[in-house]
């Protein structure tokens, strides 16, 4: 009898690939999610920055799940579809996630208030960042206030979003779907 | 740490580095303002149009509701200030039928030229601004209902922005509170010609105005029609603060609550908009006299 094991034991059951590219495609709805979320008048020019806590837990949790290809194709597809600088938000993005990959052991043994500081900073940061770019790019510094009302929104909408993606990954483990 | 490991972090670094640098690579392509820039940009906005209209639906659900609960609330107050809005209308239009007369009076006497026609087309906003960084709204309609660059795009109550990328269906609108809009204009009572720059923000600054320009609070600023992109007389807003020198203009429309809008098609004849860096068409001439002038108009107040 022929021996079928052979062909079994290629395929890869302990793939990444299908999870990365359902957190990028979770990623990419929340892109979407923020465009939706712009319609509200009390969000006009200043949406949740949706993507990023996602980008954020992601990346101390759940790191090898969301490489930085998929943190530049979101970020490509916000820019595409907020028209922001292209290609502004995808670099904040990944320059974020780089920077995380080197305290992320600090950050995975840290209590929540940690987080939330962090993010802040996070958040500043990439705010900063993209505010810099666009200024030096446009010779124009455009209105703050709108800017640091998307800080602040995402600062409040962190906790809310940390405790969903948390529920989703508890849900999925009990789903066995991810480790 | 194993060769294999080193290699593999090796390998990870670089790719990091090539995708940072692509992404500086795109701000600087997306600058330049690229026609395939444009198209790729355009395209993917058309592709996920769909998607947001979607995702949008319960959103707009979720509004429609509130603005219904808000509505009933307020259905008293809102009467006694229909009432007087109406009284107040009602002067108005008998003021607006002597303007009327007295216009048609004056334009047979003078024989100016009227506005070429332009024919309005109603689209509905498919998103709305974001972000702090970029002032720009897409449209359900495009280059199949015969819109192109340029085309001013309005609402009952004023000019929203210019068509600045058309797809097939769809069509991206660079609103008057971008940074990168410039608006010529003039002051409504005092016909001093200058430039609104948007400032992502709530307000437009009014700059370019000739130094003996005194804007008075509450003011209206319309379009001028220079340059022929713009019709003229479009209500653009009114000036809210003069301070410092710094005269900044709440605009007409209220972008918050933006759903339908009308694209002006049409009248761009003859006029070159495959640029529209405004702040190249619209830069101040030199003062001549006591004069300042925008280009396309000559020193005798005549188009060029």
């Amino acid at each position: 009898m022929k021996d079928q094991r052979s062909y079994f034991e290629k395929a890869d059951f302990h793939s990444n690939l299908p999870l990365q590219f359902l957190a990028a495609a979770v990623g990419l709805m929340l892109v979407v999610m923020e465009l939706g979320l712009a319609q509200w008048p009390v969000f006009y020019g200043a949406a949740p920055n949706l993507s990023l806590i996602f980008i954020y837990y992601m990346m101390i949790y759940h790191n090898k799940l969301l490489p930085i290809f998929s943190i530049f194709i979101i970020g490509i597809i916000g820019d595409f579809l907020l028209s922001d600088l292209l290609g502004g938000r995808a670099t904040a993005l990944m320059l974020l996630a780089i920077i995380m990959q080197v305290r992320l052991f600090k950050l995975q043994q840290g209590d929540f208030s940690l987080l939330w500081i962090d993010f802040g900073v996070s958040c500043g940061l990439v705010s900063a960042f993209q505010l810099i770019l666009f200024s030096i790019l446009n010779i124009a510094i455009p209105s703050i206030n709108p800017i640091l009302f998307q800080y602040g929104v995402n600062l409040i909408l962190f906790p809310i979003g940390f405790v969903m993606i948390f529920a989703v990954h508890q849900l999925m483990q009990k789903l066995k779907l991810v480790g | 740490m194993r060769v294999s490991d080193k290699a593999r972090v090796r390998q990870r670094r670089i790719v990091h580095g090539a995708l940072i640098l692509v992404s500086f690579s795109l701000m600087f392509l997306g600058k330049a303002d690229l026609a395939a820039v444009r198209n790729l940009r355009m395209g993917g906005g058309e592709f996920l149009a769909p998607l947001v209209d979607v995702v949008s639906a319960p959103i707009r659900a979720i509004e429609t509701m509130i603005e219904g609960v808000r509505t009933v609330a307020s259905l008293r107050a809102e009467n006694v200030r229909l009432q007087g809005e109406n009284d107040l209308l009602k002067r108005w239009r008998r003021r607006a039928e002597i303007l009327e007369s007295e216009n048609r009076q004056l334009r047979s006497v003078t024989g100016a030229a009227t506005v070429k026609n332009r024919t309005p087309i109603t689209a509905r906003a498919v998103t709305a601004p974001g972000g702090g960084f970029a002032h720009t709204v897409l449209i359900s309609i495009g280059r199949e209902r015969g819109i192109v660059r340029g085309n001013p795009v309005v609402t009952a109550d004023g000019l929203v922005g210019i068509v600045i990328d058309v797809g097939l269906k769809h069509a991206r609108v660079l609103m008057i509170s971008d940074i990168n809009a410039r608006i010529p204009v003039i002051l409504a009572s005092s016909s001093w010609p200058g430039l609104t720059v948007g400032q992502n923000g709530q307000f437009l600054e009014l700059k370019f105005l000739p130094g003996e320009a005194n804007p008075k609070i509450g003011e209206l600023v319309l379009t001028s029609g220079h340059g022929g992109v713009l019709p003229n007389g479009l209500p653009v807003g009114r000036v809210e603060q003069v301070k410092d020198g710094k005269i900044l203009v709440r605009p007409a429309v209220d972008f918050r609550h933006l759903s339908y809008i009308s694209v002006l098609v049409g009248g761009l004849e003859g006029i070159d908009t495959s640029n529209l860096g405004l702040d190249k068409f619209y830069t101040p001439l030199p003062v001549l006299g006591s004069e300042r002038l925008l280009e396309g108009l000559n020193s005798l107040g005549k188009r060029k």
